[in-house]
């Protein structure tokens, strides 16, 4: 009698069975949420932007030019130029680095750290539990940006600051959805059953029940990472966020954008344009990526 | 041949007549009273109407319509100097002991706007307590001025309608620094810290309403003792922070006049495409871009340095780059004919940083390597910038101009809630700095700015010699001979570099056309009493 | 019912305790101090002069004396002084509440009145163009800056028409039209993006209700679909949309507060950010108290209402 492993399967049937390529997910992510995955492309772009920033700019971003001030966009200066005559396309693309860093830096530890306070205090739930969460609640009681706004004062400017800042506000929410995500799995049989089997409450936090609140982590991630470019061009809009040098959108249409908008108003658009399609895209990729690993959290 | 009509001669006769009558100028029309204009301002009000605890124009400003002086600048002269100075509290007034005891005779027809009437008293109680005198019948929770009367000796009131300032050495600047918009009389009976509240003064308008952060309200005042004055009923400053929404309410009509100092030329320029009957009056502000650089700290205790960083930057290409040809060329003092003390064109173009431009770089590097900074071992510092639009785009242009010398400049943001701190305590190394003098006045300058231990001298410099140059100027009585040695002080200046002159800027003064009688000043803190202002409709 | 109010309220009061530490142990974090912005107003700065002003304003006390006279006086209705105006903190807040409340009033308005019918329509094409086009347009409202926006629009009012709404405020008994439009604009622009969360939820909801059974068997017995939808549907779809619109009040003044700045209103938001820079920390900590009671009073209001509106939740 043949024994089980060197049993010929027809190909009809190993195809079945056979884990998808990495391709093929793509392709079928593109053609089920086809916003979804404009949205990707959208983030891509402008990650790929943002990391070869050096090479993608046309001109310095700090240099003046004093005789080609509030250029209108032409062959030289592709957006224009602003009013100290800096090249505007090579600033947005220097300030796609920062949006992204901060966006990117403040959501994952935000909701990181409120996934963790989120995991244990939905595991461990009782008295833990329950003062976790009234913490969380002070945390939450404010709006995101008035909180962002305090702490950006209160910590001062500089990069990390704001990251920081961001960051704080983003906590509670993350913690949240974790905790909700814990508290359904906890009741599953399977941990149950590791349970009675005796396997430590640390090792069934973080075996079991961690890498089921993956998927809604990353909704979560990508969700607030929107918010967080916003929160970071509102801040450095109103003077309180991302300090000189380093450019920033929200920098950009604050300083002198409103000032000179009839005579240039490339310099009020493209910087708004630029925010607006991060944000779209990355709000789009975390619809579809909800849609598609948590559908329990669709229309959340 | 047809002959011409009669008809068509009589219209051709019409026509060349409205044709001259349109060439003739408007002759002088008669001002009619009535009406309220809406005024720009940036912000709110800093301390209140506390003038004499505050150094921003955001108080002294506003509260101009309200206080009244000892003497002021002609409203209607644009360029303030001694020969332009009027009465206002003070109807005569006379230097006695060679310009060691200033005499005014006081207006016996004022009241304040209370009803109380306005003695000597008043004035003897506002300057004593901005000299912090230990007679003051008051105190100052702070006095930035106090230093523009170091040299008072004693202030006498022998009667309620003379004045006697008793000097310890001749000191003809006094009279200036009495004039300027930042010297307005307190009332003796109203403790101080009400003025950071409301304002009882004695000008051409009472304050009605101050609504926290929205605007500040006058009403005519209908004792003022300028008879037939002011003309308005009312002004209003309004307070709108966003630029863009700033410039939209003075192009829409809403605001009838700008802030002193906040049309540039590139603002300018869009307001006269959208409104093309703007009025814009192009005055210098007496505010100047500068560099400042720590003296006491390497690597700008060395001279040679300081030096090599006047010559890198290129003043007309600040003004071109920063400014967009809104400025103009001056050292310390506002250059003729904006100011009476400033240097000559030939003297300034012998300056740092005044001729070609490779040249000056050239001079540049070759004083830095002297010092050892070369473009393969180049400088490393800290430019220190308060965060705002207009010190930013200095700062962005000189970090250009200094890295092709070989000084490699970061930028490094500081907040304005601890700017003068950090600059007092010396923690920088080089900063970008605008300097304003509220009176065009050599004495105002150098010794709130240049001299040993003074508070706003960020530079720490110290020069005995240059000290004495400071004390002979402010002595002397004869006009020629001080321009003469106040011209020198600017070019040791210069040369000593604690404090580069970058450029003087310029203020294209806005204002929509029914506003009449409004006359800017080349310096933003001495006009808009607007005692003199009136509506065309 | 009694009890779980009881509960919640005392919930609340703890929650607003603790927000009160944090907002003022934030604060005083914060480098430079009101002090040091009225030397930077004087451009200089003296040692002595500090000491004495600090004690002036009560500031030299430590932390702790100072952070419960500030509760011990708020308890009493004393709002503080504010360090800037040096006049009641309440009386330099007061006018600026009803402000505020009625831009985010109409701000819900909007995004009710304009999340809510393309929500429904959303749902009910669900997958068509039309359905594809009504959510990008509203995640775009979701996307944009609410300060950009309305930066465009006062730029484009001037630019076109040479005309903004008013920059001083209009109220509505002076002029009911100037003041609908100072406050309908902003509303527009902070209505828009939240009405992209409410158009999100009420299409997922009505999506969620419309798989139901019985909304089946509505359909099966023949009932025309614009009933079904009204009657039954959108019944049972209130309860999310209800919640959103409760956490969007929250979420709103974030948004209130670029939107005040840019169509210069003399609403709290506004102040709120001169008085962060100002470091005019009586002024700071009661508009955060404030809008921290607002956002736990309108959670717990949208759970009362909640517990009213669906009848398988109650609290006992």
């Amino acid at each position: 009698m043949a024994s089980p492993a060197t049993v010929e399967l027809p190909a009809a049937t190993r195809a079945l069975i056979a884990r998808p390529g990495v391709l093929t997910v793509l392709g079928r992510f593109i053609r089920k949420k086809p916003l979804g995955a404009a949205g990707g492309f959208i983030m891509l772009a402008i990650t790929v932007t943002a990391i070869f920033a050096n090479l993608a700019e046309t001109h310095d971003p700090i240099a003046t030019d004093a005789a080609g001030t509030l250029g209108a966009p032409s062959a030289e200066h592709w957006l224009g130029s602003d009013h100290l005559g800096r090249d505007v396309y090579s600033r947005i693309v220097h300030g796609a680095r920062i949006s992204l860093i901060v966006g990117l830096a403040s959501s994952v530890l935000g909701s990181f750290f409120g996934g963790i306070i989120g995991l244990l205090s939905g595991y461990i739930g009782g008295k833990t539990d329950l003062i976790t969460q009234r913490v969380l609640d002070i945390l939450q009681g404010l709006p995101l940006l008035v909180l962002a706004m305090v702490m950006s004062a209160a910590l001062g400017a500089s990069i990390h600051n704001v990251v920081i800042a961001i960051s704080v506000p983003i906590i509670p929410r993350a913690a949240r959805v974790i905790r909700s995500s814990v508290l359904s799995i906890r009741e599953m049989q399977y941990v149950e059953a590791a349970r009675a089997v005796g396997v430590r409450h640390l090792r069934i936090a973080f075996r079991h029940i961690l890498p089921n609140t993956v998927g809604p982590f990353i909704v979560l991630m990508t969700a607030q990472l929107g918010s967080a470019i916003l929160v970071e061009a509102t801040l450095s809009f109103l003077g309180l966020g991302v300090p000189e040098p380093y450019p920033s959108w929200g920098r950009m249409l604050s300083v002198s954008a409103a000032e000179y908008a009839q005579k240039a108003p490339h310099l009020v658009i493209f910087p708004g344009v630029a925010i607006s399609l991060a944000v779209f895209g990355s709000n789009l990729l975390g619809d579809a990526l909800r849609d598609t690993l948590d559908p329990r959290l669709r229309g959340a | 041949m047809r002959r011409p009509t009669l008809v068509a001669v009589a219209a051709g006769v019409a026509l060349a007549v409205v044709g001259v009558l349109s060439l003739t100028p408007a002759i002088g029309q008669t001002p009619k009273s009535g009406g309220t204009i809406n005024i720009m301002a940036r912000e709110d009000l800093a301390q209140g109407f506390a003038t004499h605890e505050t150094s921003t124009v955001a108080t002294s400003t506003p509260s101009l319509p309200c206080f009244s002086n000892l003497v002021f600048f002609d409203p209607s002269k644009k360029t303030d100097s001694m020969d332009t100075i009027v009465g206002e509290l003070a109807e005569k007034w006379s230097w006695q002991d060679n310009y060691k005891n200033l005499v005014f005779f006081l207006r016996k027809d004022v009241k304040w706007h209370d009803g109380k009437p306005f003695t000597s008293k008043d004035v003897k109680h506002t300057f004593d307590m901005v000299r912090d005198s230990p007679e003051a019948t008051a105190k100052l929770r702070i006095s930035p001025r106090k230093d523009w009367y170091a040299n008072v000796e004693h202030i006498e009131a022998p009667d309620p309608y003379t004045v006697v300032f008793r000097l310890k050495r001749p000191q003809p600047s006094l009279l200036l620094m009495l004039a300027s918009g930042y010297s307005p009389v307190y009332a003796a009976h109203v403790p101080p810290a009400a003025y950071r509240t409301g304002c009882i003064g004695t000008g051409p308008f009472k304050l009605k309403e101050w609504r926290k952060g929205e605007f500040i309200e006058y009403v005519k005042n209908p004792d003022f003792y300028v008879k037939g004055r002011p003309y308005l009923d009312g002004i209003r400053y309004v307070v709108i922070v966003e630029r863009g929404t700033r410039t939209a309410a003075l192009q829409s009509g809403q605001l009838d006049v700008a802030f002193p100092g906040e049309t540039g030329r590139t603002a300018m320029e869009q307001l006269k495409k959208a409104v093309p009957t703007m009025v814009f009056q192009p005055v210098a502000q007496n505010v100047s871009d500068n560099i400042i650089m720590n003296t006491k700290k390497p690597p700008f205790d060395n001279p040679k340095v300081r030096l090599a960083v006047g010559y890198a930057i290129d003043r007309r290409g600040l003004i071109q780059a920063a400014h967009q040809g809104g400025a103009v060329l001056g050292a310390a003092m506002l250059p003729k004919p904006y100011g009476v003390w400033g240097m000559l064109e030939k003297d300034l173009a012998a300056m740092p940083g005044y001729g070609k431009a490779e040249d000056m770089k050239a001079q540049a590097k070759k004083l830095l390597a002297e010092a050892g900074i070369t473009a393969q071992s180049p400088l490393k510092v800290e430019m220190s910038v308060r965060a705002i639009a207009i010190y930013l785009d200095m700062a962005s242009f000189v970090i250009n101009e200094l890295k092709q010398v070989g000084i490699e400049a970061t930028l490094k943001q500081i907040e304005t809630a601890q700017w003068h701190a950090t600059a007092t305590r010396g923690d920088y190394q080089i900063g970008a700095n605008l300097t304003g003098l509220g009176t065009d006045d050599p004495d105002a300058n150098f010794y709130e700015n240049y001299a040993c231990g003074s508070p706003r001298n960020y530079s720490q410099y110290c020069s005995e010699e240059v000290m004495k140059m400071f004390e002979r100027q402010s002595q002397e009585l004869d006009a020629k001979k001080r321009t003469a040695m106040v011209i020198d002080i600017q070019k040791r200046l210069e040369q000593d570099a604690p404090r580069p002159i970058l450029a003087q800027r310029l203020d294209y003064y806005a204002h929509w056309p029914h506003v009449k009688g409004l006359v800017a000043h080349n310096n933003i803190y001495n006009f808009s009493r607007f005692q003199d202002v009136w509506r065309d409709k | 019912m009694k009890t779980y109010l009881a509960q919640r309220l005392g919930i609340a009061v703890l929650t607003l305790v603790g927000m009160s530490i944090v907002i003022f142990a934030l604060l005083r974090f914060a480098p430079g101090d009101i002090v040091d912005i009225l030397f930077s107003t004087g451009g200089y700065v003296n040692a002595e002069e500090r000491k004495a002003i600090m004690k002036e304003l009560g500031i030299d006390k430590p932390l702790v004396t100072q952070y419960l006279e500030w509760i011990r006086n708020l308890l009493t209705g004393d709002l503080g002084k504010s360090y800037r105006y040096d006049q009641p903190a309440w009386d330099v807040i007061r006018p600026l509440i009803p402000v505020t409340l009625e831009l985010a009033a109409l701000s819900i308005m909007v995004a009710v009145l304009l999340g809510v019918p393309t929500g429904v329509i959303s749902a009910v094409r669900q997958d068509t163009t039309l359905d594809y086009v009504l959510r990008v347009f509203s995640l775009a409202g979701l996307s944009m800056p609410a300060f950009w926006l309305g930066m465009v629009i006062i730029l484009g009012l001037v630019t076109w028409l040479q005309w903004i709404p008013p920059v001083t405020y209009v109220g509505p008994r002076e002029n009911f039209w100037l003041h609908a439009v100072q406050f309908g604009l902003p509303a527009l622009a902070v209505g828009y993006r939240s009405s992209a969360l409410i158009m999100r939820i009420t299409r997922s909801a009505l999506l969620e209700v419309m798989r139901e059974d019985y909304i089946r068997t509505a359909w099966a017995k023949g009932q025309s679909e614009g009933i079904v939808i009204w009657r039954h549907a959108l019944k049972n779809a209130i309860l999310p949309v209800v919640t959103v619109i409760g956490i969007e009040f929250a979420f709103l003044i974030g948004g209130l507060v670029v939107t005040e700045n840019v169509f210069n209103l003399p609403g709290v938001a506004r102040f709120l950010v001169q008085a962060i820079l100002w470091r005019d920390y009586p002024i700071v900590q009661n508009i955060v108290m404030f809008i921290a009671v607002v956002v736990i009073l309108s959670n717990l209001f949208v759970d009362m209402l909640y517990g009213f509106l669906d009848p398988r939740v109650r609290y006992g």
